[in-house]
């Protein structure tokens, strides 16, 4: 016993003594070499700050969210809808910057050409009902959370009564391949990730279209633990805050992709609560 | 005359008539609740995606992954402290097990609950650490390890124990006269643990943890094929050269060499730690003694009737499928069927469809067929088969047989099969208990199981419905695995000697 307690207080005074600031984030797209590319992004914060500073890897938001509550990383790239959830199981923390794009994010509703679905009017197209469609990750902001909302908005029904099928893919590019396939007639994708595998050739455009662009909302954010004033000096989320405003190397913001970040604060996320209430996502 | 006509299918007493009422019952069964599943096939266009995929494995990229040596060591570091940690445990419950309902019922429960499920409760508390890891497996181990070392415990030969003095103590009993006499099947079986430890550590990398599963879920959710065609070659190559790396000397040292790889450890938050077991986990009307609240709480919980039957008919449909792809793939792999090139070949093909994670299996054919039950089912019944298949040709090469004069037909219909009929049957009904539990697995691809439900409530961070979900998952599986044992052909699975490895195993 007396053994285990000696062993305990060394891994804990090992662990409070090295006071590193530790930032996870994961990318909308292509989350190859995480840690090749955000070390970068590291080195940059940890010239900026002063500290040291270490990215850690994660594979979905709700492991992020965990880590972030668990104070493994006290800094976090989240979308807007996981960013809801961390603060609120972790009181104070605080929004302080969003991409440039995130204050006017989107979702694109995609179609396979043989889903015969007619694309004329603002609105979404209402011979979707009874086609087989796929959110993506069910935490999404634009790929779950926002395209149910405008559904429910449009049609006065859950997903579940409108289409045959509903599925979650789990991930952008993935629902992009399945509607490709034709394994889904429809499905909700994040509009940063479409235009970029348009570009890059990666879909055939001759087979899924974008059938409809949703209105905008607000998206992925920095969020900040409210404690690290008191652990790495007064005024530290300013700094953070900052740092990250005066990123512009190109191949730092490749990274997220962004074209470079902007102020925001948590009441620019009050939509997505509300939403997220509403759908029964939050509680 | 009359007592010479053979009986009927129905009414006969012999083994081999059982069996078959059994294994028709079965299928009879799963014919009778196929309308249920939703079977349609939907998809038209997958070819591009599937060449891609093809393409990708023939063309491994091996370079694509960063920090791969790290991840390969922390998946073999992971696999090794669970199971050793998990023996640790398990043995000493091994010899109370016999003595205490409660521990028995307490160990059914966390064998019940797979790895990734463990490994989701734990992460809320230990974030991503080494702890969540090695405690996802060491639990459920220890569960496993409890139950199948008290069956080989049992089986000790009593003749020694007899030739004793009179007035030796217990502990001296145990060393000396009981011990060595199961020491070799005791510890084929840890051997062959750790085997299913190095497959639930890469699984542990789909919820997040940094082992190989990490990099191959990533790069093949995103379709980077090349990367995802290498890791799975990686992983295929670790399990087929277990033999070669994991021997008896060259472990513990790997054991402890992992242990500098496996921090940081997690800064545990007790005040996090207990609001996490005595709120989150608990509904909230269920804490303020509000009973109606707590009836209306359990009906907000989604389509759980469609959940439990969705997860009850995939695994019938599941074990069933089995049965009939070990029946067809078996001769494969054995001696008695053609030549050495073919055997090789249906080797691999048994290994290649056993070792593949079965949501990749799934996820291959929901791009063929679309998203019904169809991919799930396909996926379970092939790698269940296939395993059951491997294992039924190894017993099959144990059998001389005893007319070379029959063609290969009869040889497997009237030679070999009567005689491992009751062998498979065994088998598969071990199985079965696992298959019902990776239903829920399947579940996190999108096919409405109990799974999908659980996956669905940690994501929306409702740790109170994902821990229900999970009691009625544990009660389904302990459900379904006193079924399976009731209906389990004892004579033949639990004769010492007629297997070569221990009885009580559930092949991982």
């Amino acid at each position: 016993m007396r053994w285990l307690v000696a062993c305990l207080l060394i891994l804990v005074s090992t662990a409070a003594s090295a006071e590193t600031f530790r930032f996870t984030a994961i990318p909308d797209e292509n989350q190859s070499r995480l840690e090749e590319r955000f070390d970068k992004v590291a080195h940059y914060l940890e010239d900026r700050l002063g500290v040291e500073v270490e990215y850690v890897p994660v594979k979905s938001y709700s492991a992020a969210v965990s880590a972030f509550r668990n104070d493994q990383v006290q800094l976090a790239w989240f979308g807007g809808l996981t960013g809801v959830q961390a603060r609120r199981l972790v009181p104070d923390s605080r929004a302080i910057a969003q991409g440039k794009e995130d204050a006017e994010f989107r979702t694109y509703f995609i179609a396979h050409h043989d889903s015969d679905i007619d694309t004329q009017g603002d609105d979404l197209p209402k011979n979707v009902q009874g086609k087989a469609f796929t959110f993506g990750a069910k935490t999404s902001t634009s790929g779950r959370l926002m395209p149910e909302y405008y559904i429910r908005n449009q049609f006065g029904a859950p997903p579940k009564s409108l289409f045959s099928r509903v599925g979650f893919s789990g991930d952008h590019t993935r629902t992009i391949a399945l509607v490709e396939s034709g394994t889904y007639d429809i499905g909700a994708v994040n509009f940063k990730v479409w235009d970029a595998a348009v570009a890059d050739g990666r879909v055939d455009t001759d087979k899924v279209d974008v059938i409809w662009k949703t209105p905008t909302y607000p998206d992925y954010q920095w969020t900040v633990r409210g404690d690290v004033d008191s652990r790495y000096g007064d005024g530290f989320t300013d700094k953070v805050r900052q740092a990250l405003l005066d990123m512009h190397d190109p191949e730092l913001l490749e990274s997220f992709p962004r074209e470079g970040f902007i102020p925001a604060d948590n009441d620019d996320y009050q939509p997505i609560e509300d939403v997220g209430e509403k759908l029964g996502l939050l509680r | 005359m009359r007592e010479e006509r053979a009986p009927g299918l129905l009414a006969g007493d012999s083994l081999n008539l059982r069996l078959a009422r059994r294994s028709l019952g079965l299928i009879a069964l799963c014919l009778v609740l196929l309308p249920f599943a939703d079977l349609a096939i939907t998809t038209h266009d997958p070819w591009a995606e599937l060449g891609r995929m093809l393409s990708g494995l023939l063309h491994p990229d091996i370079l694509a992954t960063e920090s791969l040596p790290h991840a390969i060591a922390l998946t073999i570091g992971f696999a090794l402290w669970g199971t050793l940690l998990g023996m640790l445990l398990g043995f000493p419950l091994a010899l109370l097990f016999p003595h205490s309902r409660l521990l028995r019922g307490g160990c059914a429960f966390v064998r019940a609950i797979h790895e990734l499920f463990w490994a989701l409760l734990l992460l809320q508390v230990f974030g991503l650490s080494a702890v969540t890891a090695i405690a996802a497996l060491t639990i459920p181990y220890a569960g496993i390890f409890a139950k199948v070392y008290a069956e080989i415990l049992e089986l000790t030969p009593r003749a020694p124990v007899d030739a004793l003095p009179e007035g030796v103590g217990r502990l001296s009993r145990f060393v000396y006269a009981e011990l060595p006499m199961v020491w070799s099947r005791l510890s084929s079986y840890t051997r062959y643990r750790f085997e299913c430890a190095m497959r639930s550590s890469v699984l542990l990398g789909f919820v997040g943890l940094p082992t190989l599963g990490f990099h191959l879920e990533s790069a093949f959710r995103e379709g980077r094929y090349p990367e995802a065609g290498a890791l799975l070659w990686l992983f295929y190559l670790m399990i087929a050269s277990l033999h070669l790396w994991g021997h008896r000397r060259l472990l513990p040292w790997i054991a402890l060499g992992s242990l500098f790889l496996l921090g940081p450890w997690p800064d545990i938050d007790g005040a996090l730690l207990w609001r996490f077991v005595s709120v989150d986990l608990w509904p909230q009307p269920l804490l303020e003694g509000n009973w109606s609240g707590l009836w209306q709480w359990f009906g907000e919980i989604p389509d759980l009737l469609p959940a439990i039957g969705n997860t009850l008919l995939l695994g019938l449909m599941g074990t069933a499928g089995s049965l009939v792809v070990a029946l067809l793939l078996w001769p494969l792999a054995s001696r008695h069927f053609g030549n050495r090139p073919t055997r090789m070949a249906g080797k691999g093909v048994l290994i290649l469809m056993r070792s593949t994670p079965e949501l990749m299996l799934a996820f291959i054919f929901l791009l063929m067929l679309g998203p019904s039950m169809l991919p799930a089912w396909l996926a379970l019944s092939l790698h269940n088969g296939a395993l059951i298949a491997f294992l039924v040709a190894r017993h099959a090469d144990a059998i001389v047989p005893g007319s070379h004069a029959l063609p290969a037909s009869g040889r497997y219909a009237y030679e070999l099969l009567p005689r491992l009929y009751g062998g498979l049957l065994a088998l598969l009904f071990y199985r079965a208990e696992t298959i019902i539990r990776e239903t829920a697995l399947l579940g996190m691809l999108g096919i409405a199981t109990l799974g999908f439900h659980i996956d669905s409530s940690f994501a929306y961070m409702m740790f109170d419905q994902a821990f229900v979900l999970l009691l009625i998952t544990a009660a389904l599986n302990i459900g379904v695995d006193a079924l399976a044992r009731r209906y389990r052909p004892r004579e033949i699975a639990e004769t010492p000697g007629q297997h070569d490895r221990p009885a009580g195993e559930a092949p991982c």
